[in-house]
């Protein structure tokens, strides 16, 4: 890329970053609920997720003692959603943790006050051991299974979105994200094994061109079509080894498939996969603003809280800990 | 609000159910003038009523070989509008992809819809309620929906007319797997494989059976369905007031066996009609409209024999 190209990515940048600031930021905060949580639109009830994606863009964005409050807010309503066991729920009236356990621990880690209930979501996390890929599971498998649906090594092993099921991609990557921020002392034993198992998982799952879909690179020979979201959660969780050549195709193809984008969710997260990778913004790309007035991200607070980190340099927000403010 | 003890109901006890079949032989033509007219012969109870259309809506797919039409869907909120609804939303609840605009957008519902602010409801997203499973077909003892479909008065399945490399056939019943919510059962929905398709399908249903089906077949998919087969033109429009006859109807159109398909002829016991002497057929006949599908070795016991014509 040439200076001038730096320039226009720059340029793209604060233009994102000005419509985060004016029209995002204000949709997230006037969503808040009066339990200090989110719900995935305005009005709807609060719930773990888009409270975890609402608190990190706030933080992304606001660093002053006043706007500070409303995040706050949103971490007591985290704190009181967990459950006896450290996970959290994915709605307010489960009873059984879920993968959202990974975004409350992911922020609530910048809050030395919840080192206690991060701890206890950390070791959940670490014994949730996902049931497809059981010794004697695998075993029966083998000696029974006539239909060979899917090729992938069932040895390796990640996380899912509900417990004792299968792994996929995407809670599998958002682990690995928040197990590779997560303070050493607060780490259970074994977390090294899962994290390393996890890995081998998502480069496993890669589909043949490069890329990630839910977990399914191949089905009945056929091989599965990656999406945006799931690639750059894998990206992001797989960042640390830049070089290695299913990080530099899967990047590839995330780059070629810009133009692709038809969602807002898939046009943020891509910008923050892109950025992650070191690659730089396709010029002429469709911003994320154009996309906005289409469907207006449908209400949805994760999309705004997404675009808002989109538009933040260096996301240190993927790096656990109180962010920098853009 | 609507009823759900009407679900269950033993088929020696169920009225015949009324199935049409109407040509349409491409999307250029006029649908909402054969869908409004068709709607009209069942006489709905809509009127001033709230009516959720639920949609096949899978995956990306510019050219909507795996999703339903979006003027299918869109001729459909029109019918119901001029038969008085008050209100008719679109809700879908995607399981691959939890970036449903990309969805819609690649398949250009808004631009047969209109604007869809206060029209499209993410399924995946919505407020949710737990709802106790009764049927206990799986052992799912509970899941939470949203609360839009467990609210509405008037509840519409709206699939493509597919054939799928797990459960055989995808129709108006599996098409209801999307009302279950990504954001507490992620994408894909992955609890309802453990607990078994098939019989997730039933309880789904039990817990929340459409009032009406509306089947995309005027270019359905064969082979490797969902997503993966090919697409497959057989020109007709699906509509019924019992989901298990017009997916049993839809069988016979695509030359399956629907009492081989497991879910579907364990539904015929209680949640409607698989028996075809117990379907009042209007329009088109099956026979007329016959197109048959191509399946996975795995499903061959579905073909109809070699022969076989329905009425």
């Amino acid at each position: 890329m040439t200076p001038a190209g730096d320039s226009l990515d720059s340029q793209h940048l604060l233009s994102e970053s000005a419509f985060a600031a004016k029209l995002c930021l204000p949709l997230i905060r006037s969503a808040q609920n009066a339990d200090g949580g989110w719900g995935f639109q305005a009005g709807l009830q609060s719930r773990v997720e888009p409270t975890c994606w609402a608190i990190l863009a706030l933080r992304a964005h606001e660093s002053t003692a006043s706007s500070g409050e409303v995040p706050a807010r949103g971490l007591e309503f985290l704190q009181k959603a967990q459950l006896a066991n450290g996970s959290w729920p994915a709605a307010a009236e489960e009873s059984s943790g879920s993968w959202v356990t990974v975004l409350a621990c992911w922020v609530l880690a910048a809050d030395a006050q919840a080192r206690e209930a991060v701890a206890a979501g950390v070791k959940w996390i670490c014994n949730d051991w996902p049931h497809d890929s059981a010794t004697w599971r695998r075993w029966r498998a083998r000696l029974f299974s006539h239909r060979n649906i899917t090729e992938q090594n069932d040895s390796y092993r990640g996380w899912g979105w509900t417990p004792h099921t299968s792994s996929w991609v995407e809670p599998t990557s958002l682990a690995l994200i928040l197990l590779a921020s997560t303070p050493v002392k607060l780490l259970p034993k074994g977390a090294a094994r899962r994290r390393e198992l996890a890995r081998c998982m998502l480069y496993d799952r890669m589909c043949p061109g490069g890329g990630w879909n839910c977990g399914n690179p191949m089905v009945y020979g056929v091989a599965g079509e990656p999406l945006i979201v799931p690639t750059v959660w894998a990206l992001l969780a797989l960042r640390d080894e830049p070089k290695r050549p299913e990080f530099v195709m899967s990047l590839d193809w995330l780059e070629r498939n810009i133009g692709n984008a038809r969602g807002a969710a898939s046009l943020a997260l891509a910008r923050i996969g892109m950025e992650a990778g070191g690659r730089k913004w396709p010029q002429g790309a469709t911003t994320i603003a154009e996309m906005y007035s289409r469907n207006e991200f449908l209400q949805n607070i994760a999309v705004a809280s997404w675009a808002c980190l989109a538009s933040c340099p260096r996301h240190e927000w993927l790096r656990g800990g109180v962010a920098e403010s853009c | 609000m609507r009823k759900p003890d009407i679900a269950l109901v033993p088929s020696f006890q169920r009225t015949a159910s009324r199935v049409a079949i109407r040509r349409a032989v491409n999307y250029q033509q006029d649908l909402p003038a054969v869908i409004y007219q068709t709607l009209r012969v069942f006489e709905l109870p809509v009127k001033g009523k709230t009516v959720l259309l639920k949609p096949n809506l899978v995956g990306f797919d510019p050219l909507c070989e795996m999703n339903t039409h979006p003027y299918v869907i869109a001729a459909t909120r029109e019918s119901f509008l001029r038969l008085g609804a008050a209100q008719v939303l679109i809700g879908d609840g995607p399981a691959m992809d939890r970036d449903t605009e990309a969805i819609i957008e690649s398949v250009r519902l808004r631009e047969f819809t209109g604007p869809l602010g206060g029209i499209f409801v993410d399924l995946n997203l919505d407020d949710v309620k737990r709802v106790v499973l009764s049927t206990h077909a799986s052992r799912l003892k509970e899941l939470y929906l949203p609360k839009t479909a467990l609210g509405v008065d008037f509840l519409v399945s709206m699939p493509k007319l597919k054939t799928h490399h797990w459960a055989g056939v995808t129709l108006s019943l599996k098409n209801m797997f999307g009302i279950v919510p990504g954001s507490c059962y992620g994408w894909p929905k992955n609890v309802l494989h453990w607990a078994g398709i098939d019989k997730s399908i039933l309880d789904i249903n039990a817990a929340l059976r459409p009032d009406f089906a509306i089947v995309d077949g005027i270019v359905g998919m064969e082979g490797n369905g969902p997503i993966q087969g090919t697409p497959k033109p057989c020109g007709v429009l699906v509509l019924g007031d019992d989901p298990v006859a017009v997916d049993a109807t839809c069988c016979r159109v695509m030359g399956l066996r629907p009492e081989k398909v497991k879910y579907l002829n364990a539904a015929g016991t209680l949640l409607g009609h698989v028996d075809a002497a117990k379907i009042q057929q209007l329009g088109e006949t099956v026979a007329s409209v016959r197109t048959p599908f191509a399946v996975l070795d795995e499903f061959k016991e579905l073909r109809e024999p070699e022969g076989g014509v329905w009425n």
